[in-house]
């Protein structure tokens, strides 16, 4: 009966097919009539068992695994609702067919029975329409699969029956019980049966219960995600709850992300539990009973294949949670991110998803940072930390980079650009108060493409967060500079520096020299400060310096260092010069010292030049050639000669080696260094490549001057030299002051003498002469302990001078022994 | 406070090289023939009143007094477009205009006579200045105001500015023409007398070498006094440019002086210059390096004063000191590396009783004055050589002294009345001296010269003792 239904239903369907396809033919749909009855009468079946669990599970698990979670979940939903209201046999056919023709789409117009074949479609038709195909599997029909409940032996269900007695027996919970607490666990709450055990920091049954060995341990398994689950959302909460009270520094907004985006992984996972709770409540079928009763039970099996992702990712939520506790910021992030490095492609995506929540506050910051200079930091996450400092110090204390804040996928380079870029902008508006850096900033910005307001970049956009800080870097250090160099004129400040405190303006140093000189001969407690810089307006006034910008002289101060008992003024005097905001930041005060020790340095050398030309100028060639006693009898004039000459190469010594000396100075450490220092300033692109220039600058100068600390030795020398040719200076102004004396009394006498030739006066010209013997003979003594001296001071210090660590030092050598003088008289002895 | 140096320009030589400075000073500042400053002159960084001052109208007035006694020269710069510059005040011009006739004597007497109206503008002009440096005398030493006239106002000045510092830029006569002044041989030693004892340094401006020069060096046939003046005025500029921009060192003519002349008597320059070129003439373009330039400025054929030694006595001859002015733009660090080739080369013999070498000073070039070359020198030169041309003077001398000749035009004056010629002597035996001293500088024993031969052995032989250390 059946059957004819079925085939006058069949009958009429191959023709209808027909007919809609060529319009007839009877020898055709005879033909595919009977194709179609082989068709429906074979035993035909696809390869796969009818296991409509298997198949939901694949379906889920492609959908899961091709990155659609949430389809996969509302899939599983819906299954669970659809086998509720339908017979569950009825499903199977209808999920393979709607996977059949998913996958088929999938693999577009690859070999598929169903469309190559027209008459492939019929035998499917019934079984999609549902109804009578249906019954036909308990009844075993000729489409159906051979079951094994057709066994019509009772002794299976018997002893299955006894099994399940067995098995109730050892059992006190059942399973569904056991499922629903475990379920209940991995929400985070205690089940009947199973609770959280906080010893052991797990989900367990208590021994009291009896349960077989092999389902505790499931229990045990499937409860680690309870865990797992307990400590992310103890995380997310801790987290969380802080956020209100007044500890909210506590929290930063990275942890805030954090939280928020394991929440969001958090609320998947409760969707799953919320489906696999409603599968909980279908009654899992006792072994032996129905098989058919539903397909969409829960047992503690299905859920350990259930949870097995969720675990893994729970399990890597949970790492993360452990790894990211007492961290905050940057570190945080530095954090999450080693965990990213990793092969599986889950993984990959997962740390990926959550990078990118974690990181855009970071990334905000270095926008912010980079493109308005502004910390906005208020839980102190970031990696640079902004210091409350003086405006000169701004530059290079103000803002530092926190090692522990920065994260890993930053590299320290581009850190330190990012640092500066900022550290620049707040540099330009704190001590230049200037503007322009906002439209560099915003060139820059438009240049690289992200606007300037917030969210721009996120990660995994390194190199795009790259490109903005390089690009910002370039025009607001540019921009920097333009302010420095053009607003606040750096190099004609550098120059004042090097004219007035490295003396390079020769004749304001002369009259300097000249009017201060007297001055500091005093002791210095009785020196007075304004006096002096009086004396220093004076000598401005009367050299060139007069026509240099009054701006730049009105920072030449007069300065007086703390002086100790004896102390004179020359020991303590020395110039400063006032670099003022933005320039100090250059110009620190510990810079400024080293440039007063240079100073002082220098206007020793300077002093010593002075006194030599001043020797020189009282022993002058049309002051001693027509000097008298050049005329008078041969015994004085040989020891007035012989006197002299000792005291000329004397002179000449000292005056070779302290010309040398400032050749040297000259030539190869101020000039050189400047030369070297103006290419650098030139080329600087950067408020740092200027601080490092002028910091060698300055070096090269200290050390080849040997003001370094390891030429402290050759230092105390050469100053012992300086002293010696200072003592040499006031013992020739009291010679010649009184060569002069007795010269003048010669003079009136001779002058008498050739108008009347008396014997008293050749009695008081003989005592005149007595007196010049006297004093030549002494003066002879002084000279040579001086030259000793000298010698012995200059001959340690020629033979320090190859000792020392610099090899400019070299060329000082070369000046002072030019002519191998000194290796001569050193090889003769 | 501008270490001021007042320049006196005597006889017709005198007037006509100190003209040329006075340009080239100008130019190089930017000071107008008015004295009033150029427009384009803004650049500063030059030192205008170490040689000007400024009057009440700012018009730059030269510190500079000018002496002659027969007029035409200095009518003829009066009557130039120069004439505004100088103050009128310190022109002198002898009453009568009869100049001295090329006789020393006379030059000295007149000078004798005037000696308070000149001294009077010496007097004013030093008032006017701050902290005076010294004195430049610029004057020939063959003619007979230059050198007579010249000698009387050395001594006056080493007598009254005894603290001052008097330098000349002296030219010594041409010696391959035949002069016109027969008596030049005694004009020149009686001059030299004055500038051994009362000059703290002379620049020798050697008329022949001069004249050598802009004959071989600037391929100019028959040269004019203009040209080799303008030579002059090119090194009396440029020895002045440390002084006129001030840089690191060598700021007054003082420290300048104290390394070149480390021994009283030998206190005469020699000086070369390169590269050379006269008003009008443009050189050919040289590639100028500091290397070249002062390898240059040591030949001798780029020096101005003849050498008149044999060639046994050249190669003993010794620097006693070197100053090479470089001008233009230089990298400082080529300086050291030119020292080191010379030094390598062994081009330059200095004595060997004490250290010396080649000092270097590098000073900025007048941005008003364009040259065809980057880098231009000068050296000033302490050497033994100029010995021999105060050989020659003498010989030249003796050769005149010994036929008794021309000696009645100087009987006539109160110095050699009564055939008293032991000036003569007296100088000839100064000179004699000064050669000795140049050559006793070119031993090692210099230090020691002078001591032994005089008698008083003892204590000559306890001085000896205590010199050998």
């Amino acid at each position: 009966m059946d059957d004819h239904q079925t085939q006058d239903l069949v009958k009429e369907l191959v023709l209808r097919l027909l007919s809609a396809e060529s319009g007839g033919g009877g020898r055709d749909a005879g033909g595919a009539l009977r194709f179609a009855h082989r068709l429906l009468s074979s035993r035909l079946a696809p390869a796969v068992l009818p296991d409509e669990h298997a198949l939901a599970e694949s379906i889920k698990r492609r959908l899961a695994s091709s990155g659609r979670p949430d389809d996969a979940l509302a899939f599983a939903d819906l299954h669970s609702k659809l086998s509720v209201r339908s017979r569950p046999a009825s499903l199977w056919p209808l999920l393979y067919l709607l996977d059949s023709l998913s996958s088929h789409r999938r693999s577009a117009a690859a070999a598929s029975c169903l469309p190559n074949l027209p008459m492939a479609g019929t035998p499917r038709a019934p079984a999609a329409t549902g109804g009578k195909p249906a019954s036909r599997v308990p009844g075993a029909p000729p489409g159906g699969v051979v079951l094994v409940s057709k066994d019509p032996d009772n002794i299976r269900e018997m002893a299955l029956r006894e099994y399940t007695e067995l098995v109730l027996d050892e059992t006190e919970v059942s399973e569904a019980a056991l499922v629903r607490d475990v379920l209940y666990a991995c929400q985070g709450i205690d089940g009947r049966y199973v609770r959280y055990d906080k010893g052991r920091d797990t989900y367990d049954l208590p021994d009291a219960i009896r349960v077989p060995r092999s389902t505790r341990t499931l229990v045990r398994k499937l409860c680690e995600l309870g865990c797992l689950f307990r400590k992310v959302r103890g995380f997310i909460s801790d987290n969380i709850r802080r956020l209100p009270s007044d500890a909210a520094t506590e929290v930063g907004t990275v942890a805030q992300a954090f939280c928020s985006a394991l929440q969001e992984e958090l609320s998947d996972y409760y969707k799953l539990l919320a489906v696999l709770e409603s599968y909980s409540l279908n009654p899992i079928p006792t072994p032996g009973s129905d098989s058919g009763v539903s397909g969409n039970y829960l047992s503690l099996r299905r859920l350990v294949v259930w949870l097995a992702e969720p675990a893994v990712r729970m399990r890597l939520m949970a790492v993360l949670v452990d790894g990211c506790r007492g961290l905050r910021g940057g570190g945080m992030a530095g954090a999450i991110h080693g965990h990213a490095q990793h092969g599986d492609p889950m993984f990959q995506d997962f740390m990926s998803r959550l990078l990118r929540r974690v990181c855009s506050p970071l990334f905000e910051m270095v926008r912010s940072w980079v493109l308005e200079g502004e910390l906005e930091d208020v839980f102190g996450e970031f990696f640079i930390v902004g210091q409350p400092v003086k405006a000169e110090c701004l530059w290079r204390e103000g803002y530092l980079i926190q090692s522990d804040m920065l994260p890993t996928f930053i590299s320290p380079v581009l850190a330190q650009r990012i640092l500066r870029t900022g550290k620049s902008i707040n540099f330009l508006k704190v001590c230049c108060d200037d503007n322009g850096w906002a439209d560099a900033a915003t060139e820059a910005a438009a240049y690289v493409g992200t606007t300037t307001s917030r969210g721009g970049l996120g990660y995994g956009q390194i190199d795009a967060l790259e490109a903005l800080v390089v690009e910002a870097a370039k025009r607001i250090d540019q921009r920097l500079m333009d302010v420095i160099h053009k607003r606040y004129q750096f190099k004609d400040h550098c120059l004042a520096i090097k004219r007035y405190l490295l003396l390079g303006q020769g004749d304001f140093v002369q009259y300097l020299m000249d009017v201060v000189g007297p001055e500091l001969s005093e002791p210095a407690n009785r020196i007075s400060s304004f006096h002096l810089a009086g004396l220093l307006e004076t000598a401005i006034r009367a050299s060139d310096a007069q026509y240099d910008d009054r701006d730049i002289l009105d920072r030449i101060k007069v300065k007086m260092m703390d002086h100790g008992d004896g102390d004179r003024g020359w020991d303590v005097f020395s110039l400063e010069y006032d670099a003022r905001v933005p320039l100090d930041t250059v110009f620190t005060a510990s810079v400024m010292k080293m440039y007063l020790k240079i100073f002082n340095f220098l206007w020793k050398l300077k002093r010593v030049d002075h006194s030599l030309t001043g020797v020189w100028k009282t022993m002058k060639p049309n002051c001693i050639v027509s000097s008298p006693f050049y005329k008078e009898g041969t015994s004085i004039r040989v020891q007035f000669v012989s006197v002299l000459r000792k005291c000329q190469v004397l002179f000449n010594e000292m005056n070779h080696f302290v010309t040398n000396f400032q050749y040297y100075i000259m030539f190869e450490v101020l000039e050189i260094s400047w030369a070297r220092f103006s290419e650098e300033m030139d080329a600087a692109k950067d408020l740092d490549d200027l601080l490092t220039g002028h910091d060698k600058y300055l070096t090269s100068i200290v050390e080849k001057s040997l003001l370094g600390e390891r030429s402290q030795g050759i230092l105390r020398n050469l100053f012992a030299l300086f002293d010696i040719i200072l003592q040499f200076r006031s013992h020739a102004d009291r010679w010649f002051e009184r060569i002069y004396d007795l010269q003048l009394r010669g003079k009136g006498k001779s002058k008498t003498k050739s108008k009347e030739a008396g014997s008293w006066l050749d009695g008081g010209r003989k005592a005149m002469i007595q007196l010049a013997g006297e004093l030549f003979r002494k003066m002879g003594e002084d000279l040579d302990s001086i030259a000793k001296d000298y010698t012995a001071s200059l001959d340690a210090f020629i033979s320090q001078l190859p000792l020392q660590q610099h090899v400019d030092l070299k060329f000082l050598l070369f000046r002072l022994d030019f002519t191998e003088y000194y290796s001569r008289v050193s090889s003769n002895k | 406070m501008p270490r001021e140096i007042i320049t006196i320009q005597v006889g017709q030589c005198g007037n006509q090289i100190g003209m040329e400075f006075w340009k080239q000073l100008c130019l190089e500042h930017g000071i107008g023939k008015d004295g009033l400053l150029e427009d384009f002159a803004t650049q500063g960084g030059d030192r205008k009143d170490v040689f000007f001052y400024q009057a009440d109208d700012q018009h730059y007035i030269p510190r500079a007094l000018l002496m002659d006694l027969e007029p035409r020269v200095i009518n003829g710069i009066q009557n130039s477009e120069y004439r505004n510059l100088y103050n009128h005040e310190n022109i002198f011009l002898s009453e009568h205009g009869g100049g001295a006739g090329n006789n020393w004597a006379s030059g000295y007497h007149q000078g004798e006579q005037v000696v308070d109206d000149i001294m009077d503008m010496v007097d004013r002009e030093a008032d006017g200045s701050d902290s005076l440096e010294g004195f430049v005398l610029c004057h020939s030493i063959a003619g007979g105001t230059g050198s007579g006239m010249g000698s009387y106002l050395l001594e006056t000045l080493n007598d009254r500015y005894s603290k001052k510092l008097v330098q000349t830029y002296s030219v010594f006569p041409n010696q391959m023409e035949t002069s016109d002044v027969v008596v030049q041989p005694y004009n020149s030693l009686l001059t030299l007398k004055r500038l051994t004892l009362n000059a703290d340094c002379v620049v020798v401006l050697d008329n022949t070498a001069l004249n050598r020069i802009a004959v071989e060096r600037l391929h100019l046939a028959n040269p004019t006094f203009a040209q080799t003046n303008s030579l002059v005025s090119t090194v009396m500029s440029a020895s002045t440019t440390t002084l006129r921009y001030p840089g690191y060192m060598n700021n007054d003519l003082a420290g300048l002086l104290a390394s070149l002349i480390p021994t009283p008597r030998c206190h005469f320059l020699m000086t070369g210059y390169t590269p050379l070129t006269v008003e009008r003439q443009v050189n050919m373009i040289r590639k100028t390096t500091v290397l070249d330039v002062m390898r240059r400025l040591l030949q001798t054929k780029n020096i101005m004063v003849s050498s008149y030694a044999r060639t046994k006595e050249a190669s003993q001859a010794k620097y006693i000191s070197i100053l090479n002015i470089i001008q233009g733009e230089v990298d400082p660090t080529q300086v050291h590396e030119s020292l080191q080739r010379i030094r390598e080369r062994k081009l330059v013999n200095f004595v060997e009783w004490g250290p010396a070498s080649i000092q270097v000073a590098l000073s900025r070039k007048s941005p008003y004055v364009q040259t065809t070359h980057r880098v231009s020198g000068l050296m000033l030169a302490n050497h033994t050589s100029i010995r021999h041309l105060f050989s020659k003077c003498l010989g030249q001398y003796e050769k005149l002294r010994k036929k008794q000749a021309f000696l009645d035009n100087y009987r006539k004056f109160p110095m050699f009345e009564d055939n008293d010629l032991s000036e003569f002597d007296e100088s000839r035996e100064i000179i004699e001296g000064l050669v000795d001293e140049y050559k006793a500088c070119e031993s090692p024993d210099y230090i020691k010269w002078g001591m032994e031969d005089l008698g008083e052995a003892n204590v000559a032989a306890a001085l000896d003792s205590k010199l050998v250390v």
